[in-house]
């Protein structure tokens, strides 16, 4: 008796499980399609653009007229400075100002931190105006450094190192400042590397937001020597004409293959780190 | 901001105030904003041109900034401008004067013309072109890339059915006759050639424009405070359209994407089509097929939008980069030029003279559609420019997907196209 409500239960289980299994493939091939349209389109000749036939010739043409559209190489390395300068700002100032709020007392913390947390609900297109200002009273237009400078301090870095920092049992830092460690020292030797899971889904958050961002540098930037790659794709949003959907594709993919393979090396870390972290 | 963007800020004041003092003595440097809406290298046709203005004019230096689409064109140019340092010259919609003019960002160019050969350059243009550059008597922007809406043809197709290759639908109704000839559905209902196909993604209020003036009506007057989007013309207009998918069946219906048209068209999945003059060019290369192009029919008579960028020199910095903005913008919109950045582009060149050139003969004789734009310059109109104009084309271009896809009557549609766009300028008319 026991042992048929068993199987009955195995069975019952496993045919979730199935159903679970097909769900999650039907949703990642649903989410993989635009990303397999973009590689038929970019290696095909734009008469395959609409047209899926197996045995289609196959060319990297696209990938060289849309390599030689915009100074790409350049741009390339462009974003590459634009998003290791922000990241390091970002954990150095995230860092601090989540260690303070989490672990000091001062007076006025708690309407500083509302401050901080006010910045989290305003978009920064709307400071547009005022942060070029503030930029170009710095002479800083047209540098990497004013592509960057308004994602520095990031409230929802702050706030979100500060809610690990929350966690860490205060034993350990008692214990640390025992030994006799200093409060830096217990922040670099207790806290960080405690909230190492955190930092790499912050880092993958920002690194990929900034890797996409365009309307800021844009306007900040003038030229080839700092714009970031996003600017070079606008080169073929053409309206005026008919769009090149391969050309289009084959630069799309050119400029997100750093950031997906990346993630495709670091797949297991990066998942492992947001279910830690709690970001989604 | 926070006290750590405040320390850097006092660390950085100092290191830019060593280098203002380096530019002194130097040629007059101006910024010159231009966005690009076309395929093709144009940075570098830009860079090219740029080159030899300096060579020219060993006074000036001017700096190309490509500055992403329209949109972004003007986004950009207006936060500089707000915030003190605008660019001294940038390309812009024709249809963004209102807006620029009422943000006190441009000056007009009247005061930079002033020996005689100037107003002959500024007299040179096209009319048509200079009506979305005009206001109160003033000339606010110079043609610099402009364009209309062509019709394009199958030949094949036409064979294919047994009209005449050579000669395109003159008028509405032969439209809808040929259409419904080439109109191709199969046995199962499915339809695999639309015999017309307009676009309606974006700014389709433009291709609504050129049906309104061939049924001799406006959309709007020259004032840039009041549309007439219910008007019987243009009622009409929009019905003749929509007719076109709804009651003829020859048109795909729903919303057709600008972007997809051409491809439509290479692909044989649609035998005529309408789209920019842009278009010539990619249609010439890509076509697999030989192509007719022509003047779009008439009905009451001929009619067809303008389009494009025009050249603005901004207000807020110093005269003499002004003076040096109108110098760079005068040689870059003179025959030569402008017939070379036609030829090279697919713009029209906005003045006539531009046509005389021996340049622009030659790309002629080798490429006879190229004539096609100049020909429909005498029923060209303006293009529809208001107060307010990313609203308004807002409010119709929503008025016309509505009617397309068959989720309001077009003369309901467009009445209430109307009091939206009536509430939108009541604060700018007198």
């Amino acid at each position: 008796m026991s042992a048929m409500t068993l199987s009955h239960h195995a069975r019952e289980a496993s045919f979730w499980r199935v159903l679970e299994t097909g769900a999650c493939y039907l949703l990642g091939l649903l989410w993989i399609l635009p990303l397999f349209y973009a590689v038929w389109m970019a290696v095909h000749p734009p008469a395959y653009e609409v047209r899926f036939e197996l045995l289609a010739p196959l060319t990297l043409q696209n990938f060289v007229d849309a390599w030689n559209a915009a100074p790409f190489a350049r741009y390339f390395l462009n974003t590459f400075a634009l998003i290791t300068t922000i990241l390091v700002c970002q954990f150095v100032v995230c860092t601090l100002a989540a260690y303070a709020f989490a672990r000091y007392e001062f007076p006025g913390k708690t309407v500083v931190f509302m401050l901080v947390l006010i910045q989290l609900m305003i978009m920064p297109e709307v400071l547009m105006v005022e942060n070029y200002r503030t930029i170009s009273r710095l002479g800083l237009v047209d540098t990497v450094l004013a592509m960057g400078l308004p994602y520095m301090a990031s409230a929802f870095g702050i706030f979100l190192l500060r809610q690990t920092f929350l966690t860490v049992p205060k034993e350990l830092d008692d214990a640390a400042r025992v030994e006799g460690a200093g409060p830096l020292a217990v922040l670099l030797k207790v806290y960080v590397p405690l909230a190492r899971p955190v930092y790499v889904a912050y880092g993958l958050v920002s690194v990929s937001y900034h890797w996409n961002n365009l309307l800021w540098p844009l306007v900040i930037t003038n030229s080839v020597t700092t714009r970031p790659l996003t600017v070079g794709l606008q080169v073929f949003a053409s309206p005026d004409q008919g769009v090149q959907w391969s050309v289009i594709s084959a630069a799309t993919l050119m400029t997100s293959a750093p950031l997906l393979i990346g993630f495709l090396l670091f797949q297991r870390q990066f998942v492992q780190s947001f279910m830690r972290a709690g970001i989604k | 901001m926070n006290s750590w963007t405040g320390w850097i800020k006092g660390a950085l004041a100092g290191v830019a105030m060593l280098g203002a003092g380096a530019a002194q003595a130097a040629p007059v440097e101006i910024n010159f904003y231009y966005p690009v809406a076309i395929g093709g290298p144009v940075t570098k046709i830009v860079e090219d041109l740029i080159a030899r203005f300096e060579a020219d004019h060993p006074d000036i230096k001017v700096k190309p900034v490509y500055s992403g689409t329209y949109p972004e064109t003007i986004s950009k140019a207006l936060t500089a401008y707000r915030a003190g340092q605008p660019p001294e010259v940038a390309v812009m919609l024709s249809t963004d004067m209102y807006t620029l003019i009422d943000e006190d960002a441009i000056v007009p160019f009247d005061d930079f013309v002033r020996t005689d050969e100037d107003k002959a350059w500024l007299e040179g243009f096209f009319p048509v072109f200079m009506v979305n550059s005009e206001h109160d008597g003033k000339t606010w922007g110079v043609p610099f890339q402009r364009g209309t809406t062509l019709f394009f043809w199958n030949k094949d197709a036409f064979k294919e059915v047994g009209l005449d290759p050579e000669k395109g639908p003159q008028n509405w109704d032969e439209v809808v006759e040929f259409a419904t000839k080439l109109t191709k559905r199969e046995a199962d209902g499915n339809v695999s050639r639309w015999g017309m196909q307009v676009p309606s993604s974006l700014t389709s209020y433009w291709l609504l424009q050129g049906y309104v003036a061939q049924n001799d009506g406006k959309i709007a007057d020259e004032t840039g405070t009041q549309t007439r989007f219910d008007s019987p013309e243009v009622v009409e207009a929009l019905q003749y359209w929509v007719d076109l998918a709804h009651k003829h069946k020859v048109m795909k219906p729903g919303v057709i994407e600008w972007a997809t048209n051409p491809k439509d068209f290479f692909e044989g999945r649609a035998a005529m089509i309408t789209t920019t003059s842009g278009n010539l060019t990619n249609i010439k290369t890509n076509a697999p097929f030989p192509f007719g192009v022509q003047i779009l029919p008439e009905h009451k008579k001929r009619g067809a939008p303008t389009s494009g960028g025009n050249a603005y020199i901004f207000n807020g910095v110093a005269p003499e980069k002004q003076e040096a903005a109108f110098q760079f913008v005068k040689w870059l919109s003179s025959p030569e030029q402008a017939a070379e950045w036609s030829i090279k582009t697919g713009y029209i060149a906005a003045r006539e003279d531009a046509w005389a050139t021996d340049a622009m003969k030659a790309y002629v004789a080798e490429f006879p559609g190229a004539l096609v734009p100049h020909e429909q310059i005498p029923y060209m109109v303006p293009e529809l420019s208001t107060h307010e104009n990313q609203r308004i084309s807002r409010v119709i271009d929503d008025a016309i997907e509505a009617s397309l896809t068959a989720k309001k009557e077009p003369a309901q549609a467009l009445s209430d196209a109307q009091t939206e766009a009536d509430r939108i300028l009541e604060d700018y008319r007198d």
